[in-house]
């Protein structure tokens, strides 16, 4: 026994020297493969065999055995090989170093049977090996199964049409379908074909499997890229069925390391591969979707598997010990706690909120007995030195201290005047029962009603503002009428700033707002030019209304000077004559509400006098005329004859046109310079106010006869509007006589 | 296994003609029980026992961080049988300031010719930041950097073992069971470089990435996590090759019965976790 182990162990031995020999000169290998083989066959020992086996894995990959000498050795090698799997041999070691010897074998003894049909026994064995391997291979283990996957490669790999380099040099080109001639013996084409399309489905079924086995994808994944770079035909089938397959979906919970090892490796080598075809050809039909396939590798990466950053964090420790800044401070105290005593017992005051300190003496001490260069002193470098902490816990306790004293006074505050609304309650209702109503404006409000509701609101507020202590703010002496009206105007003037000031803003967008606002605009909410104007002209126009009859009322002395709606009035006036040309709009405006309050006024004092069947007179007093024929008046000595717009404008658009507006324009006329200013916007009146129309001829009239400069043109207007006029006939003769010819009287 | 390539080695300058076969006339009780007396009597001696995966190790100029993980494979108790290469295009190695690194060719510059430049160049610079020191230890291990790219796997490397590389030992074949990387980008480099080379040998091999900074104290570190890393792989093997060779196959269950490939995913997230700082990536392609 221990003989025949020792013989084993030098049978080795020489094996292993038999293997230096070849490693060192390739031109052994064939005497060595011829030598060993009977020694590593079927029956042997299986040291004997794994040392075999391996020996012919790796002679027939070596690069230093020429291929034509590998083809020469190959059926012996072959009948061996048969015979060992046919064993059968059930060592993973010797199992898979004989499916790898296939593997380098195939191509050899394919080409062998294509350079010698007759050589039937060749291929019959290599058939019967390939047979053997494909039927057992799912029932291998793990490695074996692994080379087996190679061999299918190979297989898929030779039974492809490659590229032909050279159809003159056959020996050169590479072994693949394309060299088999069509009318071989032993070899059908479409049989290799159809075989060679099954096996590669096959190999391409790991991507399809429901849980992926992470080496078996990898080393399908591996062996790829050369089937994919010289085997134009299946390529794409290849490629795609890789981007079909997402490691991350094919693995199943829990996410354990050793899944996520895998899971990276599959993406990894899926990526690595992806990259190798595109490094071949940037240019590949399907690049744009494996690079989008990478990108999505990349991201599902991120999300699945990479939990943990990939980077290496920092060091746990400093590299040297020299890097003590960078180190967290760990022996910074924290500062002490404060001790907080609860507030000294007594009324609230000021003084007891803020002490706390509970040492008598300290507290009892009045600090405005030093003096205050001397505190300052003192209190400036304490307050530096004050810790962060120490003060926020000193300024959170005095908080804490005042929030409690409010709450408390509050409450004590609520129970009173509780009790005292259930006294007032016993007493009269009516009082309780009072809440201000809407007045309606004509109707005066009693002023010292007002007052004292504003009074009572303030009342109510004061708890809430002020809850230290009861403090009342003493009643304001009442104001006299000047100076209410000084504060009044004050207002109006405060209102007239945000006038001017408004009138910087960008215009374009004011026109726009305005147009888009249009009839359902209110005024004022736009807070531009416009919107002020409106609010004064309705300020100067519709507050006052009503509180002018009652001061009327009382006297027409003092009217004029007190009333604030006036003074409004007159600084408009101003504001816009400032500037006719740019605030005609703000005239307009004001002029309107002017009329429409006249309007409503002379209304709802018909309706109270039917109620209250009074005295027929008209008390309502009217500006719009007033103050139209004063802005007129005012602007019209500045008009230049090129300002026939801003009159046509401002006469377009006043609400109404009265007898004494068309005089004023009328006069126009006296300068020969305006002369065509006056006629062209009576005839714009003429044209497109026809309410006004008779009212404008007859100034017209009037105008052609008084001045001489203004004949040519007024003639014209006359002839077509009035062509009866009386006023044309000593002018001129051709016109048609008129009828109707009405001396124009000037109103008083 | 007592047996020493080297010796053998020494020996090829006069081939000797394979030795006779004499075909073991044992039957196959006797095989049984031969067997069973092999591992039992002497497992140290055992095939299954020597077996060592053989490793290659990976960065950008193979002068840092592969070459320390050479040392802590090679030096290691079990001496496990390394290579190693970089990946990047020239060997690049700190000069005296970030823009002029000083350059060297891959494969036909030794570390000693490093070695001698820049000790002539300036010494106290390149003893001072740790680059002669590198260089020293490099040149006790192997003649010159290598570039990944331009291996042939399956390429016999007797001419290694002949020069007394470090590690040389098992890898005379020139093929290695795992590649460990030290940066990302290496990882992609070999992993596409695999695939260019057309997987021609049916070879599989683990390609591993342990993300390490490229300075000494880290390559220091990567190194002996690497070398934990190497051992727990190889422990797998063994343990595979020894239950197969038991014929104990069938006889264990679970976890026992789990092949050295499959334990793989599982040995790297175990190290992972002793390792969060070494970001690590694998996957199984072909030589």
């Amino acid at each position: 026994m221990a003989q025949q182990m020792d013989n084993v162990v030098d049978q080795v031995a020489q094996l292993n020297a038999a293997r230096s020999l070849v490693l060192g000169d390739a031109a052994f290998y064939p005497q060595i493969v011829n030598g060993i083989l009977p020694i590593v066959g079927a029956s042997t020992r299986l040291e004997l065999r794994r040392w075999g086996a391996n020996f012919l894995a790796e002679t027939f990959a070596s690069p230093m055995l020429a291929g034509a000498q590998k083809e020469q050795l190959a059926p012996n090698v072959l009948q061996t090989i048969r015979e060992i799997l046919e064993l059968p041999e059930t060592d993973t070691a010797v199992l898979q170093s004989l499916v790898q010897t296939s593997a380098s074998l195939y191509p050899l003894v394919f080409r062998h049977v294509v350079n010698h049909p007759q050589d039937t026994k060749s291929w019959e064995t290599m058939s019967a090996i390939k047979q053997d391997i494909l039927r057992r291979m799912d029932s291998f283990p793990c490695p074996v199964k692994l080379c087996c996957a190679k061999f299918i490669q190979r297989v898929v790999q030779v039974q492809t049409p490659g590229l032909i380099s050279d159809p003159r040099r056959p020996e050169q080109n590479e072994t693949s379908l394309a060299v088999v001639p069509r009318n071989h013996a032993v070899l059908s084409i479409p049989n290799l074909e159809a075989e060679s399309s099954g096996l590669l489905d096959r190999l391409l079924g790991v991507f399809q499997e429901e849980t992926s086995d992470a080496l078996l994808v990898n080393a399908t994944l591996n062996c790829l890229a050369p089937l994919i770079r010289t085997r134009q035909s299946i390529a794409n089938k290849i490629i795609n069925a890789v981007l079909e397959f997402y490691p991350a979906k094919h693995v199943r919970p829990p996410f354990t390391p050793t899944v996520r090892v895998s899971v990276k490796s599959m993406e990894r080598t899926a990526r690595a591969l992806l990259i190798n075809v595109l490094k071949k050809n940037p240019n590949h039909p399907l690049a744009g979707r494996m690079q989008m396939y990478i990108e999505r590798l990349m991201q599902s990466r991120l999300e699945v598997t990479d939990d943990a950053s990939r980077k290496r964090g920092l060091p746990n420790e400093p590299t040297d010990g020299l890097d003590n800044a960078k180190r967290a401070r760990l022996n910074a105290l924290p500062p002490p706690m404060l001790k907080i005593p609860p507030m000294a017992p007594g009324p609230a005051s000021f003084d007891r909120l803020f002490t706390l300190t509970e040492d008598t003496g300290l507290s009892s001490f009045d600090v405005k007995q030093l003096p205050i260069d001397l505190v300052l002193k003192i209190v400036v470098p304490l307050l530096s030195q004050v810790h962060d902490s120490t003060l926020a816990q000193a300024v959170d306790a005095v908080r804490t201290r005042y929030q409690t004293i409010t709450k408390d006074q509050n409450l004590q505050r609520q129970q009173q005047q509780r009790a005292a609304a259930q006294d007032d309650d016993d007493d009269d209702d009516d009082d309780d029962d009072y809440e201000p109503e809407y007045q309606p404006m004509d109707v005066a409000p009693v002023v010292s009603e007002e007052a004292s509701a504003v009074a009572a609101e303030v009342a109510d507020l004061q708890p809430e503002l002020v809850s230290l202590g009861p403090f009342v703010l003493p009643q304001p002496p009442p104001l006299t009428e000047e100076e209410a009206g000084e504060i009044g105007r004050s207002a109006v003037a405060r209102v007239f700033g945000m006038l001017n000031a408004a009138e910087t803003s960008p215009a374009p967008a004011k026109g726009q707002s305005q147009q888009k606002l249009g009839f359902a605009r209110l005024a004022g909410s736009t807070f531009d030019r416009d919107a002020w104007s409106v609010l004064l002209a309705r300020l100067a126009t519709r507050a006052p209304a009503g509180l002018e009859n009652d001061q009327q009322a009382k006297g027409d002395a003092v009217r004029r000077q007190t009333t604030i709606a006036d003074s409004i009035r007159e600084t408009l006036y101003r504001f816009i004559l400032e500037d006719f040309r740019g605030r005609l709009n703000i005239a307009i405006i004001w002029l309107n509400e002017e009329w429409y309050n006249d309007r409503i006024q002379m209304k709802s004092h018909a309706n109270q006098r039917d109620h209250t069947e009074d005295e027929s007179e008209p008390a309502v007093p009217l500006n719009y005329d007033t103050w139209a024929t004063r802005l007129l008046d005012g602007f019209l000595t500045y008009l230049d004859s090129r300002d026939i717009k801003v009159l046509v404008r401002f006469l377009s658009e006043v609400p109404e046109i009265t007898i004494p507006i068309t005089q004023r324009v009328a006069s126009l006329a006296k300068d020969p310079e305006r002369v065509n200013l006056c006629v062209q916007s009576l005839m714009y009146l003429i044209m497109f106010r026809p309410p006004a129309r008779e009212m404008c001829l007859n100034t017209v009239e009037d105008v052609y006869q008084t001045y001489e400069e203004s004949r040519p043109a007024a003639g014209k207007v006359l002839t077509k509007w009035r062509p009866q006029s009386k006023a044309l006939e000593p002018a001129a003769n051709d016109a048609p006589e008129s009828s109707e010819a009405k001396p124009i009287t000037p109103e008083p | 296994m007592a047996y020493d390539p080297r010796r053998t080695n020494s020996g090829t300058s006069t081939p000797q003609p394979p030795p006779p076969p004499p075909p073991p006339e044992t039957t196959q009780a006797d095989m049984a029980s031969a067997v069973q007396a092999l591992e039992t009597s002497n497992p140290a001696n055992t095939a299954t026992d020597s077996y060592k995966l053989k490793f290659c190790t990976v960065c950008a100029s193979n002068n840092n961080r592969s070459m320390e993980a050479h040392l802590q494979l090679s030096g290691a108790p079990t001496a496990f049988p390394v290579i190693s290469f970089g990946t990047g295009s020239l060997v690049r190695l700190p000069g005296p300031s970030i823009t002029q690194p000083n350059v060297y060719s891959f494969n036909t510059t030794s570390y000693n010719q490093m070695y001698e430049e820049l000790s002539s160049k300036d010494e106290r610079l390149y003893r001072s930041n740790g680059i002669l020191n590198m260089l020293d230890r490099n040149r006790q291990l192997k003649w010159g950097p290598e570039r990944f790219q331009d291996w042939v796997p399956g390429v016999p490397r007797v001419d290694h073992l002949s020069k007394g590389d470090k590690g040389a030992v098992g890898t005379e074949g020139g093929v290695v069971d795992v590649i460990i990387t030290c940066e990302e980008r290496c990882w992609d480099a070999v992993v596409d470089d695999l695939m260019n080379k057309g997987t021609t040998l049916n070879y599989p091999v683990h390609v591993f990435n342990v993300d390490i900074k490229d300075n000494h104290e880290e390559a220091l570190t990567g190194g002996k996590a690497i070398l934990d890393l190497a051992n727990r792989l190889n422990e797998a093997a063994v343990a595979e090759h020894r239950v197969h060779g038991s014929e104990g196959w069938e006889n264990g269950t679970g976890p026992a019965r789990q092949s050295f490939d499959e334990k793989v995913p599982e040995i790297l997230a175990d190290w992972q976790e002793r390792y969060p700082n070494l970001p690590a990536l694998w996957t199984l392609a072909w030589l």
